[in-house]
Parts: structure tokens; sequence; C-alpha cells
């Protein structure tokens, strides 16, 4: 065991506040922001899931995603929000992010954290009444440089197989 | 029986599509609508269920709808495609409550019927002292699908049993199917599983998006144009054919605007290529040829994208193929069924470019596809009112501008550019027609398929 994996109080409460700044950023539109926040070689999935039976093995599905992302793709939907076209944000949405239960383990690496949380995700638009909820749990990986840390990669699980909103326009 | 006044609306709505080219806004977003529809439209239609790719082995099965009937499609222990109402005789239970797997046998969880996967009911519980062993079990398999076909691939079912058959029904729109279903030798094959996922908005307004608006890109799907990911020429879909069929079917088909150095054939690899230079009449390889965008639907629901593009605003295109159903959950809902395919002998690298291309324009998250999500709900919030449903919709596009093109190699009603609306009215004009027109009524005692594609088709042979 190297000290460096060792999770203290400080590194729990670094990542819980990292994470709360990012939740605060997204749902403030702050895009090219939260960007600064994200390595290079990101990673950012959100799996496709289907109702199976219990006996099945797992009920994601290999070989296809609702949503899968690296740093281009990512800059290409933050620029793309740049534009004064992009509709489906524009008016943007009001979102929530809600980020609880959050579970701070040694990553793959020195340099690296796994994290996991919880995320409920709330989304109007316009004057409609209604209102779309995702929720789900969050699989990230935090990486440690000199200012902080950086998101290399994320996989968000959503508990829904049916996805009960119009679009993933939203960053989870 | 359809109400005066929706008839009324629907007979003045086909003469204005004939003679003005206007489409009533009142047929989009209106509860009795939607229940005529469901009997009209769809209860008489052949409907997507499914590619045979998803259930490639024996016993797999996927759950599958049409309009609110849920069917299994399932291939049997004989390697069998079949289609049963997910229903069981004795008190109408799901007997099947996943959405994909493989199973010899479903077991109904209430009293625990068991069948199997030819549907028929093998097992009863205490048969003996319940049924005195008098339960004739071969009177209570599970509902087959009334007609269950496939074409190149595409498993389809239909609810009326005195349907035409399949292959009459989408007639000259197989030239431009087979152009994208049977390029090569091993087929397609669906990926994973389709996304799902539901919109407040009507069905129709995905069907009619897909089978002839190349219109609305320059507009909803600006920002797109801007990162260089859709063509900027605004005048880029008229280097294109616009062509419809009977029935309701339609496409378009739009090549690379003059002096743009595009792949040929969608840029698909070398090998692919190859087969379909072979399998292709010589009309059907002139068609795609200079191909980069072809967008249709086979009426009612079932939309095809194969388009070449970018997986970010940095890299080279790369084509995909989509198919996705517009699933009517009511007049103001849809679920959307994506999914995304690839021929089965691509290499590797075309693969994971393609699902790459495809899951980051057209998928749920797709930056093309949310765009229309959000105009589409718009829509149909709009025209659930009062007032706007007396509004009559402008169909008018190309109007006295241009003939149908004698050059073009393939059948059906061809315009030579894509921004037109023929496609859309042809559209329109025939689920109207299919609105007004009473459904003969079926007892439910005659000879049906028993549920398998080779039954259907030899009944078709017959
Ligand atoms: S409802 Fe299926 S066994 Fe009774
Ligand atoms: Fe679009």
């Amino acid at each position: 065991m190297t000290t460096a994996t060792e999770i203290t109080d400080t590194t729990v409460r670094e990542v819980t506040e990292w994470l709360f700044t990012e939740a605060e950023l997204l749902d403030g539109g702050k895009y090219r922001e939260w960007l600064d926040l994200v390595a290079e070689d990101l990673s950012y999935v959100v799996p496709l899931r289907v109702t199976r039976e219990r006996e099945a093995e797992t009920d994601i599905v290999e070989g296809m995603t609702l949503m899968d992302d690296d740093w281009d793709s990512m800059e290409m939907r933050v620029l793309r929000l740049e534009t004064e076209y992009a509709w489906a944000e524009d008016p943007p949405s009001r979102s929530r992010h809600f980020v609880t239960n959050i579970r701070v383990a040694a990553g793959g690496s020195a340099d690296e954290l796994t994290v996991k949380s919880n995320l409920l995700l709330y989304r109007t638009r316009g004057d409609v009444a209604t209102f779309d909820i995702l929720s789900g749990e969050r699989h990230d990986v935090l990486r440690r440089v000199a200012s902080g840390y950086r998101l290399a990669k994320r996989v968000v699980v959503l508990d829904q197989t049916t996805v009960m909103t119009h679009n993933l326009a939203l960053i989870m | 029986m359809l109400r005066d006044e929706l008839r009324q609306i629907l007979e003045k709505g086909l003469r204005d599509v004939e003679a003005d080219w206007t489409v009533p806004a009142g047929i989009i977003n209106d509860p009795e609508m939607h229940d005529a529809e469901r009997e009209r439209v769809f209860g008489r239609s052949w409907v997507f269920l499914a590619h045979d790719s998803e259930i490639p082995e024996r016993g797999d099965y996927v759950v599958r709808y049409i309009s609110e009937d849920q069917f299994i499609v399932c291939r049997d222990e004989d390697g069998e495609i079949r289609g049963h109402l997910n229903s069981c005789r004795h008190r109408g239970m799901q007997v099947c409550r996943a959405e994909m797997g493989n199973a010899s046998h479903f077991r109904c969880p209430y009293h625990g019927w068991t069948y199997n996967n030819k549907g028929s009911l093998v097992g009863v519980p205490a048969g003996r002292e319940a049924y005195g062993n008098k339960l004739d079990k071969s009177l209570w398999q599970l509902k087959p699908v009334p007609k269950l076909d496939t074409y190149k691939g595409l498993i389809f079912g239909c609810l009326d049993p005195e349907a035409q058959s399949l292959e009459d029904y989408l007639g000259d729109m197989k030239f431009y199917l087979d152009i994208v279903l049977d390029r090569s030798d091993a087929g397609l094959e669906v990926i994973g599983a389709p996304q799902r996922w539901v919109v407040d908005a009507n069905w129709k307004l995905g069907a009619d998006n897909f089978i002839g608006d190349a219109y609305h890109t320059m507009m909803t799907h600006r920002s797109m144009v801007e990162l260089g990911l859709a063509p900027p020429d605004p005048k880029f879909a008229l280097y294109g054919e616009h062509v419809h069929t009977e029935n309701g079917h339609g496409l378009g088909i739009i090549g690379p605007p003059p002096g743009i150095p595009l792949p040929e054939f969608l840029g698909m690899p070398e090998n692919i290529v190859e087969q379909l230079q072979r399998r292709l009449s010589p009309e059907q390889v002139e068609v795609f040829r200079p191909v980069a965008f072809i967008h249709g639907t086979v009426f009612p629901n079932l939309s095809i994208g194969n388009f070449l593009m970018s997986k970010d605003h940095v890299s080279p295109p790369t084509s995909f193929l989509t198919l996705r159903l517009w699933h009517p959950l009511g007049p103001d809902k849809m679920e959307i069924m994506s999914f995304f395919l690839v021929e089965k002998e691509a290499p590797d690298w075309y693969k994971e470019e393609s699902y790459q291309a495809y899951v980051r324009t057209f998928g749920i998250s797709g930056a093309f596809e949310q765009d229309d999500a959000e105009n589409w709900r718009s829509i149909t919030r709009v025209l659930g009112a009062q007032y706007a449903k007396t509004m009559e919709l402008n169909y008018q596009m190309g109007r006295g501008l241009y003939e149908p093109d004698p050059d073009w190699p393939g059948p059906g009603k061809a315009f030579p550019m894509d921004y037109a609306e023929a496609n859309q009215r042809n559209f329109m004009e025939y689920w109207m027609q299919l609105m007004v027109t009473d459904p003969v009524p079926h007892t439910g005692n005659g000879k049906v398929s028993d549920g398998t594609a080779a039954e259907a088709l030899a009944r078709a042979e017959a």
C-alpha cells in the first residue's frame, strides 16, 4: 500500500466539493468552464439498459449506448451550444443536479480516484407545467492534477430503460 | 365508427391536399383522431417489429408493439420467426415481462399456464384436478400476429388478416429499400439493442420529417451547419431526388453539391462497394453511386436514415444506417425506437466509426436528433388546442415549379430536387384515405396465420 491510495477525510471533502462545483457549473450553463475540468483523454458514456429477467448476467447492452463521447465530441457539444442555433437548449432547460451518496475509493493508478455518486437530474423547459427526471448512478474517475482534479472518465447508469425525456442534450 | 365531424375534417382535408396542397392541422393532436387512427391506420398497415439479426438463435425473442398490442417476436425451436400476442389465454396476463432474451417456454406468473415458443399451450398446473383433463390445449395457444412476414431481414406484422401481402404493400419502395437492406452478401445486423425514449409529440411528425423534409436542415440543424457537420450550401437538397410510391411510402436521395468531392456510395468500405455492385441492379447502382444522404419513411411509422456524417467537428465523415420506429403512445406522445445497423461483413474500423457517428448525431443524445424533438413537441402542443386545430398547414412546396423527372432510373414518382413536399402530401393523402375508409369487420373466427413468416409466404404464393 502506498500512501497515495489512502482515502483521507480531506480527499473525500475535496472530491465532494469538486462534484458540487461541477453541478453548479452545469446547472448554470457554464459549459466552457466545465470543459476546463475535463481531461483530454475523457471517456463519457451513458450505457443502454434493457429490461431482462433476473437470471440475466447484466441488463447493460453491449455495443450500443445512449451517449458515448470523448474530448472532441464534448467540445463539439459545447461549441454547438455557443452557436445561436442550438434549439434543443435555447431557451435553455432549467436543470438541477442533485448529487448524493458519494463514495470515494482508490483508482487504477496513484493519481486517480474512483468516485461513485447518485444523480437525480431535474429538467423543465418553457412554460410547460411538467418536468422530466433522470435518476442514475455515476461512476467517475477523477485524476489529480496540480490545480485540483480532472474528470477522466464517467459512466452514468440510468435507472430507466425507456428514457422519459425527449433528448439527452444535458451533460449528466 | 367515425364521427361525422371527423369525417368532414378528413374529407375536406383530402380535397384540400389535392386542390390547395394543404393539410388540416387537426389531424395532429386530437384524442378522437388518435382513436380512429389506431383502428384505421395501425389496424390495417404492416408495422415494423424487429430486424431478424436481433433474434439470431433459436429461442431468442424481443417484445414489440403494433399500436398498444404487444407481441413476442421470437425464433422458435425450429428456427422459424413467429409473433405471439403477449397475453395469456387464461386471464390475459403478460407471459413475457422482459424486453428481450432467450426462452424455450413462457410461463404465466398468474396461474402458471406454460406456452412453448411456437405459442402452443403445453402445461396447465393441476390440469387433471382443475379441468378433469378435459381442457383441449390445442384450442388455447397464444394468439398469433394475424399476419407476419419478413422483407430482407425486416420483420413486419399486420393486424388485418385480409391485408395485402407485405411484398405488395411495399411495392415500388422495395427498389429503394434493397439499396439499403440488400447491398451486402451477409446482410445487416442491429448492434446491441434499440435506444428507446419518449417524446411528447405526435408520431406523424417524425414520419413526415424523414419522408421528405430536407428543407428543415438549414434552420433546425443550423448549429451543425456552422460546425461543419451539415452541408453549408443552402441549396444542397437541390442535388437530390424526391421520390414517392403507392401506399404512402417515400424517400429523398441527396448527392454532393457540384464541386464537393464526396466519396461514392456513401463512402462505404471497399468490400461492401464491391458486393453492392454485384448484388444491386444497374439502375440501383446508378441511383446509389452519388449518394451522401438517404432519408425515407415506410408507411406508417418506420423511417430510414442513411447518412454520411462526422462523429465530431474535427473528424472526416463516415456513413451510418439507422432505422427508427415512431411508436404512437397517444395523440401527443410517442416512443422513438432508434436502431443502428451495420453490414456484418464491414471491417471493424468502419463499424466503430459508423457507430460513433450515429450515436453522436442521430441517437437520443445526437446533436441533430435533439433539435428535431424540440420542434415536434412544440408543434404537438400548439396543435392540440381548439383554435389551432382549425388551421390548414401549408404543403405547397414546389407547387407549379417542376414536373416528375422522366430520366430517373428508379420506380415511383420522382422529382429532380429534394426541396419538395410531394412525399409528405402523398403520405398524408394515403393516411386520410385510410382514415375515411371504413374497415371490414373481422369476426376473429377465420383462419389466420399460425404466426410464422413461412406460413404467410406460403399463403401469399398459393
Ligand atoms: S392468467 Fe395466465 S395462467 Fe391465469
Ligand atoms: Fe432533422
